[in-house]
Formats: C-alpha cells, structure tokens, sequence
C-alpha cells in the first residue's frame, strides 16, 4: 500500500458513509412505495377507528380526526412523493436539457435570449411558478402538479446544461469529432451528452429533493394531488389544528418528508463525489 | 295597533331587578374591572356599511353603537331606542316614538334625524352593509317631530323591527366613521391600535343602565394557538369564539377556566345544485342525505360540541322545530331510494370544496359515505374567491360544501335564483306571505311550514350546526354564549374581586 493510497483511505470511507446513508433512505421509501401498491396494513378512506386515536399495534401511527389510519396514508404519501420527484425530474430534464444544449449550440443572438430568459425564470421561486402553472390549469390533480413542477424545474436545469455544453463544446475532442465528419446531431449524442451526464445527473438528484418539498407545499397550501391523495402536504397541513393533542399526526409525515429529501441530498452528495474526482474529499 | 306589551315588559324588568338585587347588593364583582376579550376578527374599520367585516359587530354591536330595535342573545328582538311603537292596519306605515333623554357620546341629544340619517346610510348606494335588500321595501322616512319617526313601506313587512336591528343608529353630524364613533351605547371608544388592540371606555352618561365593568379592551390575535396561549398567561379574559374543538382540551376539566357551549348560527352545508340531474331528483338529494352518517361527522370535526340539525333552521330562529327524523341515517333505505330514482348503481359528481378548514376534511368524509351507496365523489378544491365567482354568481356546479353565517335566512329557499336553486312554489309563495303577515304568530307558523316543507324536499344536506364556544377566566361571567351575528355585548360581564 502506498503511501497515496493510505492518505486516500479514511476520505472514501466518509464519501461512502453518506452515499450509503442516502441509499439506506430512499431505498426505504422506494420499498414502503412499492409494498403500498399490493399491500397497506389498512383502507385508506376506511374510517377505522376513533377519532384521534393515538398509535397502537393497530394503528401504528395513530388515526386522524375522521379515525382514517395515519400509517396507511404515510405509506401512499411515500408513492406519491416518489411520482412527484421522478416525474418532475423527468419533464424537467426532458426540456431542460433540450433547451439548454439548443441555446449553446445556437447563434449569438438566440443565446442570448435564451440566458436572459432562463434568468429572468430563475428570479421567480420554483414553487410560485409552479403555483402559477396550477391556477392556470383548471382543475388541480396530480398529473398537473408534476407538470407544474417539472416546469419550474426545467429552468434550473436549462441554464445548468447550456453552461456545461459550452465548456464542453470547447475541448480539443469535440473539434477532432467535427473533423472527423460527425454531424452535429453525433457530437450532442455521444460526445456532449456523455459528458455532462456525471454533473448533470448530480443536479438532477438536488432537484428530486427540491421538488417533493415544493409537491408538499403545493398539496399543504391545496393545489396539489386532491383528497384523498395522501401527499405528506395535505396530511400536514390537515394536522394543523391538531398538533397540540394529537402531535403524531404532523410528527409522522414530518419525519417522512425529511427522511427522504436527506435521503435524496446524502445520495447527489456521495453521487458528486464520485462524478467529480477534483473534488473527492468532500468540501 | 301596539305591538309591545307593556305589562310583560315592566314584569321583566322587575324580575330581571329581583333576580340581580343579591349580586349587586354584595358588591362581589370589581365595577372599574378592566374585561380583557381575545379574539380572531380585527374590524378593517369602524363602519359596518363600508366593509369593515364581521369583528366590528363584535366590538361595537351593542356597545358602542345601539339600534331602534335589539337581538338579544337568546335570538329575540326586543325594543333598544324605541320607547313604543305602533304600525297601520295595512301595515304599510310605521310610527316610532324614540325614547327621550338619549345622548350621542358626543354630547347631542338622539332625534328621528340621526334616526332618518342611520337608516340612509344603510340603503345608499355606496352603502356595502349585507342588510341592505332587507331593508329594500322602505320607500319613505319621514320626522314630524324631534320624538317621531314614520317609515312607510312599498309592502308589507312583518320582519322590519328585527331588520332595523341591524342598522345602527349614528349621530347625523359625526364625520369619519370609519375611524371614529359617535353612539348612543354604553361605551366610548378609548384607544385603537391597529393590528392589536380597540379599547372601549364606559360612557358616564349613558341613557340605560351602567356597565357592570369599567372598560373592555378587544385584544386582536391572527393565531387561534397564540389566542389560546394568551388565555392560558392571563393575557386575556376571555375568548370570543374558539374555533376547534382541539384547543379545549387544555382549559377542559380546569377549575381555572369556564368552557361554555352555546348555539351558534353557522351551518356546515352540502348545497346541491337543484337544477341539475340528478340533484333535480328529490329521490337523489333524500338518498344521499340518508347515506351521510352526520353524527359521526360532527364528532370527527367538533368532538362532542355542535348540533345535529334536519333543516337550514338553527334552534335561535324562532320556526325552528326538530326536522333531524326526516332523513334519519340509513345505507340500505338510501340505496333502496337511489334505485327507485333510477340510479341502481350509482353516478359520479364533482364537489366543489373550498380551501379552508374544515371543508376538505368534510369532502372526504362525504367521499367515503358515499361510495358505501356507489356515488362517486371527485373533489375540487377550490378558494373562497372561486367559490364566489363560480358557484355563488355564475352557479355552475353540481355540488358544493359552505357554511352559512347568518341568523334568520330561511328566506334564501324562498328566492329560487339563488346559488343553489332550490325551486319549489310552496315555499316561495310561504316565504313570501310570511313576510306580508299580520302578526308575528302567522309569520312564524308559515315559515316553520316551509321549515318543514325544505327538509321534506331535502333542498341541500344539512350536515351540523357548528357550536359557539366562549372559554373565559372562571372569575369572568355575564358574556353572550350565544353571540348571534358575530354580537359581544360587553355590559353585562362581570370580574370577580
């Protein structure tokens, strides 16, 4: 072993702890998302038991006040958070990298619209965009909440790929491809694309993170997933009034909401690490 | 034709002398107590006709401004600056002679001018107060003396001296209203901290009887839990309306507060809209009131506050009977009905749900009853600002959750352009006559015959009468419990010494 490698040894290992941390979390939520699609300990709209009850090894988090068990309604809040996220990040990236790349390999003056456009998108908060794509739409539902907030995302995600593609389209290789007779089109596939691939998809786990919170803000302030769609949000936000005498039922979504979304940032976190050698060691 | 009895109120009066001699020989309250109210509604201004909003009824309703005619807290309408009045046979004029020796705070003596002045200022077209239709059949005021009041009117209307209960009565030379006062009632305004406090002192001089306490001070808080917790540090007396059941479980069972229970007007509703299928279908509409198992719902939203009711009718209005046998909770007997409308298997329907507590939570209580029946229930969230645009003027809806405030407002299922559409001629035509009556007893039996005549026809789905919950001090009594129309009177409260 040399001495390198030693000095190199205790760093990974911390790298690895919150990559493995943030794993752990959301392979958690993956799970309880996918057991809730075949299995959830109760009906979901049944009203079971008491109003309030506090947990029991029936109701492991307790009821809320129409006596509907608050476990259940966690567990389909998992699945949703998880549809939000990946949706979300999807149509965020669907357009956000297409618009982006367009406007590095445009001309001057489309550019520059384009950036200015992209800045001015970005000065308005991601979820008062998404707000606005919601009161825009007539009726509020789950689809058109990810729709929302997958465009207030995509202009994160534009204005990052248009400067990545740009410092990419610099390198000596991409000219050699140019020379070589590869049409634009084969430069953006297998050249640019795999290139910004590593810091790109860092981002887009930032952003998975950013858009079940803004998901649950949107559902606690109601434009979200319409009852009874169990958004953490809503669970939230309808454990308001009861948060002194039955604190379980905003402790518990609380708790779930968090875990992810740390979930979500030890993963990009460890996921950069490894994406970007100059910075290994962490910050 | 006299319509107050005299001899039942001197025995009030004497009675009411008889009943309070003890207290106040032994003196055992503080009579320069200064009555600290917390509450949620901070007026946006000091004039109810300007759109000042419901917190300057609670403030000044009683208090500060007093009107020809008083609803008490026990849902009556008894005489307040009126010494007596009489009515024509035809009913069409009104002579009202004011009680004398009743000064302004400003020092002015009250006449049939301010009278003239007050009730013009209700009916003007600037006027933003919500009693301005009942008030619509007044054609002429006139003041043949300084004692005398006489309103004609285009038709009958037995309902005037409680609608003039709403009008207060204003000096006719105060200026800015908004931000000023100038009563008759028992207290001044003191100091007003806008965003915090309104303080009233008592008025020394003032026609009836003296406050049983020195000043009122209405502290403002935009957080129910904030509220409570000023309750709970002795930074307030007493709390005006609590408005979940949740937040009494800390004052419950504590000698130290008292938690009363009154009856409020504020009605949970399900409207549907009875114009369209298969709301059109009375069959539909008593199925579905059937299949919604109201107590369980109060329980879920109140505890075990607020009132099962079977109709639009609160206990406080005087056509009230007991309408909660008519479509009595019953899955099989619902289904049973939704068949023989001819939905064997059910349908599907959107509700329109606003945004606030407790209405989401009411939709998906619905959501769950009604698919036991097959009826599919979409919820659409929507706010209050929607809810007036699309359901309330442009009626398009099927079905939609509302509470509704007022006292005495049977008479919107006489009038079928409204939100809801509830069309049937008897009612309209009962509604209408009840109006026109000749006495109060006829007023009452023709109303409470359509009561009974909307419950029949299951016009909406009348879910629960919310509970009006008053928590104070427990050296703290003599506060409304029931506080129709949002009223506080704030004269009788007493502090313990």
């Amino acid at each position: 072993m040399t001495a390198l490698q030693q000095t190199l040894l205790p760093r990974r290992r911390i790298v690895s702890a919150s990559l493995t941390a943030g794993a752990i979390l959301v392979g958690l939520h993956v799970l309880v998302a996918l057991l809730s699609l075949v299995w959830l300990p109760h009906d979901p709209t049944g009203m079971t038991g008491g109003r309030l009850a506090p947990p029991s090894w029936e109701h492991w988090a307790g009821t809320d006040r129409l006596g509907r068990d608050f476990f259940t309604q966690i567990m389909i809040g998992s699945r949703i958070a998880l549809t939000v996220g990946i949706g979300a990040v999807a149509i965020g990236a669907a357009i956000g990298v297409t618009l982006g790349t367009l406007a590095a390999f445009a001309t001057r003056l489309l550019d520059d619209a384009l950036a200015a456009t992209l800045d001015i998108l970005i000065a308005f908060p991601t979820l008062l965009i998404a707000m606005l794509v919601v009161a825009a739409s007539d009726t509020a539902s789950l689809g058109t909440a990810i729709l929302a907030l997958g465009i207030a995302l995509s202009a994160i995600v534009a204005r990052l790929t248009r400067i990545l593609v740009k410092r990419v389209l610099l390198m000596d290789y991409i000219t050699a491809a140019y020379t070589s007779g590869t049409p634009w089109y084969g430069v953006v596939i297998f050249h640019v694309l795999p290139n910004v691939w590593p810091t790109l998809s860092v981002n887009f786990a930032l952003q998975f993170g950013l858009a079940v919170i803004a998901e649950a803000s949107l559902s606690y302030l109601g434009l979200g997933a319409p009852p009874p769609n169990a958004s953490w949000g809503r669970l939230l936000q309808e454990a308001q009034g009861t948060v002194y005498t039955a604190p379980i039922g905003a402790i518990a979504p609380g708790l779930a909401l968090v875990s992810l979304v740390i979930g979500v940032n030890l993963l990009a976190d460890g996921l950069r690490d490894i994406a970007d050698p100059t910075r290994k060691g962490g910050r | 034709m006299s319509l107050i009895h005299h001899r039942a109120l001197v025995a009030a009066i004497l009675l009411g002398s008889v009943a309070f001699a003890p207290l106040a020989m032994a003196q055992d309250y503080d009579a320069n107590a200064t009555i600290r109210i917390g509450s949620l509604y901070e007026p946006q201004n000091l004039d109810n006709t300007a759109g000042a909003g419901q917190g300057i009824n609670e403030a000044f309703n009683g208090n500060v401004y007093e009107a020809l005619f008083q609803l008490t807290d026990a849902g009556t309408v008894v005489p307040q600056l009126v010494e007596s009045y009489s009515a024509s046979d035809d009913g069409l004029t009104y002579t009202f002679k004011l009680k004398p020796g009743v000064t302004f705070h400003s020092g002015d003596p009250l006449t049939a001018a301010d009278v003239k002045y007050s009730i013009e200022r209700v009916t003007a077209e600037t006027s933003k107060s919500s009693r301005k239709k009942s008030l619509s059949s007044i054609t002429g005021i006139e003041t043949p003396d300084d004692q005398t009041v006489v309103i004609t009117l285009s038709a009958r209307s037995i309902s005037l001296p409680y609608n003039l209960s709403y009008v207060w009565i204003v000096n006719d030379k105060a200026t800015d209203i908004t931000a000023t006062e100038d009563g008759t009632g028992p207290y001044t305004l003191g100091e007003w901290r806008r965003g915090s406090a309104l303080a009233l002192a008592r008025f020394d001089k003032y026609w009836g009887t003296a406050p049983t306490n020195g000043e009122v001070v209405y502290t403002y808080f935009t957080d129910a839990t904030a509220l409570n917790n000023a309750l709970l540090t002795n930074a307030v007396d007493v709390i005006t309306s609590v408005q979940s059941p949740d937040s009494l479980a800390q004052f419950q069972g504590n000698p130290a507060y008292t938690v009363s229970n009154g009856a409020s007007t504020t009605k949970e509703l399900l409207a549907w809209n009875d114009r369209v299928a298969p709301f059109d279908n009375v069959k539909v509409r008593k199925a579905l009131a059937r299949a919604t198992d109201k107590k369980k719902l109060l329980n879920a939203i109140w505890g075990d506050y607020g009132t099962l009711i079977g109709s639009f009718v609160p206990p406080t209005d005087p056509w009230y009977v007991d309408l909660t046998g008519v479509d009595p909770y019953d899955v099989e007997g619902a289904k049973a009905l939704l068949a023989e409308a001819g939905y064997p298997n059910g349908f599907e329907f959107t509700l329109d749900t606003p945004d606030y507590d407790p209405h989401p939570i009411v939709a998906q209580f619905l959501q769950a009853e009604y698919a036991k029946v097959g009826v599919k229930v979409n919820i659409n969230i929507i706010t209050a600002n929607e809810w007036y645009e699309k359901i309330y003027k442009a009626h398009d809806f099927q079905a939609t959750l509302q509470e509704h405030v007022n006292h005495r407002d049977i008479v919107f299922y006489g009038n079928p352009d409204f939100y809801w559409g509830y069309n049937n001629p008897d009612v309209v035509k009962l509604i209408a006559d009840a109006e026109s009556a000749t006495s109060e007893a006829d007023q009452v039996a023709k109303l409470t015959e359509a009561n009974k005549l909307i419950a029949e026809d299951a016009a909406s789905n009348w879910l629960y009468l919310y509970p009006q919950i008053v928590v104070s001090a427990a050296n703290v009594t003599g506060y409304p419990v029931n506080g129709l129309n949002s009223q506080f009177f704030a004269y009788g409260i007493k502090k313990a010494k």
